[in-house]
């Protein structure tokens, strides 16, 4: 099987409300996918169906190989031991705790410490080490460097691809473009329960080059406009302001950013 | 069965750990213990015949109804389901594993009142001590039974708080512990009927051994543990099957 993930026509109502309105999507074995979009999009209802957390009112979902997992909100009892954590859960796993990988999470030096005395960025450690304490093939990470420093964050991300060269599956959900730019090959942008873009951050960033922002500064205030067509786009917007006698004081044109970009589609503007 | 029983002697370490447990569990029945047995035996020597079945009935009804409910909602209540649920571990096992680290707590708690009082108070040792741990082990079952049902039931700590002494201050008042339930009107010694605390007095000071005693303590477990299966399964159906 090509895909370690196949998810078609997943569709999933709360209530009167449709969040999910029919998701496809691909995840080849071996890739690190991102799933972005703003809040509200959908993106951990359609994580926590793929992971068996959530049920789905119609669609088909098929994961290959065993799964760990890392909440997005995700807590442990307050006097566990970080320690005692690994041996219980590698345990419900009928697992060994794996000393080599604990040590790139930097967990022996939390060994003996309380879960309530952690910070974000151990605490983030330890959950993503409990979600690869069953040796799992496919590994779905929800907002993983959330709430975590810069330093906590780069470490976090040597993790992630050290995971990526032992052969896993990594699907990441994010809303933070840079991060899934360094990270994701393939990504998904989620608006209103669809995907609105499904690709490569090449693709997306391709797509991008064709779009530019246009402010126009009047004595009046400020205009913005975003065109795909610069040279006639430009040339209309000016005409439209002599026509109007209107004085233009300054003028800027942006090409705009990954991230103007991601915001436009999940937005849906 | 490996990781049942680590998750039992974690949450017994967890449960040293918490000042909260070893203050409902030990710390206070203790000193209530220690001063009401002072209080009781030098205004009533009489008292000294049941001493030690009142203040276990006291204990464990404390222990378990304001103890282990918070607790168990710091699991059912908030993301540490969750996560035990995503990293392999059944929805069921917070539950049994704290329900029998209490279990060991409460007995502990107990066997230390049963060796101090008739040091400290020449209270009467009950009859056949083998035989009265069995039937206190089954009234901390019922007790236990009560407090899984409680903290499944709220997920609100302040609300379970409340909650909890709604089902410890009658339970206790009405126990016959305080004074005898035939003392009291009709439809609240009635009541006390509904609480394990009542049926666990009357069962550790031998004024009743028999079916008569066991079968509503069994009634009241098996009661409450049929609502916690319900509750486990509600919560188990708000997620899809898991692996």
């Amino acid at each position: 099987m090509k895909y370690a993930i196949q998810v078609s026509n997943l569709r999933k109502s709360y209530g009167s409300k449709e969040v999910l309105k029919g998701i496809n999507l691909q995840v080849k074995k071996g890739e690190i996918f991102g799933i972005l979009g703003v809040n509200g999009a959908g993106k951990t209802t359609t994580l926590e169906c793929i992971e068996g957390f959530r049920r789905y009112d119609s669609g088909e979902i098929r994961v290959d190989g065993k799964i760990g997992i890392q909440l997005q909100s995700a807590s442990l009892p307050a006097y566990i031991k970080a320690g005692e954590a690994v041996r219980l859960f590698a345990k419900w796993n009928h697992a060994e705790p794996d000393p080599a990988r604990l040590s790139a999470l930097g967990i022996p030096e939390l060994e003996k410490k309380r879960y309530m005395g952690l910070s974000t960025g151990q605490k983030r450690r330890l959950h993503l080490a409990l979600a690869l304490t069953g040796n799992p093939a496919v590994i779905f990470l929800d907002e993983p460097t959330a709430g975590l420093d810069v330093e906590g964050r780069i470490s976090l991300h040597k993790e992630i691809f050290r995971l990526k060269k032992q052969g896993r599956t990594i699907i990441m959900a994010s809303h933070d473009m840079s991060e899934v730019e360094n990270l994701c090959g393939r990504i998904a942008i989620l608006n209103g329960g669809k995907i609105a873009f499904c690709g490569t951050t090449e693709e997306l960033a391709a797509k991008l080059g064709r779009h530019y922002d246009i402010r126009v500064i009047t004595e009046l205030g400020e205009d913005a406009y975003c065109v795909e067509d610069i040279r006639e786009e430009l040339t209309k917007i000016l005409e439209k302001y002599r026509k109007k006698e209107m004085n233009i004081l300054d003028l800027k044109v942006n090409r705009g950013t990954l991230e103007q970009h991601f915001i436009r589609l999940a937005k849906g503007v | 069965m490996e990781a049942f029983l680590y998750g039992i002697g974690l949450q017994f370490k967890m449960d040293i750990r918490s000042r909260s447990l070893l203050v409902t569990c030990y710390l206070v029945p203790l000193l209530f213990f220690a001063v009401m047995g002072g209080i009781f035996t030098s205004i009533m020597p009489d008292s000294g015949d049941t001493l030690i079945q009142s203040m276990t009935v006291m204990g464990v009804s404390m222990g378990a109804l304001i103890g282990v409910p918070p607790s168990l909602a710091e699991i059912y209540g908030t993301d540490v389901r969750k996560m035990y649920q995503a990293n392999g571990a059944p929805l069921w096992c917070g539950l049994i594993t704290l329900t029998v680290s209490a279990f060991i707590h409460l007995l502990i708690m107990s066997g230390i009142i049963l060796a101090v009082a008739p040091v400290m108070f020449h209270a009467e040792v009950p009859a056949g001590l083998p035989f009265h741990f069995m039937k206190l082990s089954a009234f901390i079952i019922a007790s236990l039974g009560i407090a899984g049902m409680l903290g499944m039931l709220e997920k609100n700590q302040a609300k379970l708080t409340m909650l909890c002494q709604v089902a410890f201050l009658p339970s206790i008042l009405l126990s016959g512990i305080m004074f005898p339930s035939s003392l009291l009107p009709g439809f609240l010694e009635k009541l006390g009927k509904v609480f394990p605390a009542a049926w666990g007095y009357v069962l550790l000071s031998n004024k009743g051994a028999g079916i008569g005693e066991i079968l509503p303590l069994g009634i009241i477990f098996g009661g409450a543990a049929l609502v916690c299966a319900v509750l486990l399964r509600r919560m188990s159906g708000s997620y899809g099957t898991w692996r």
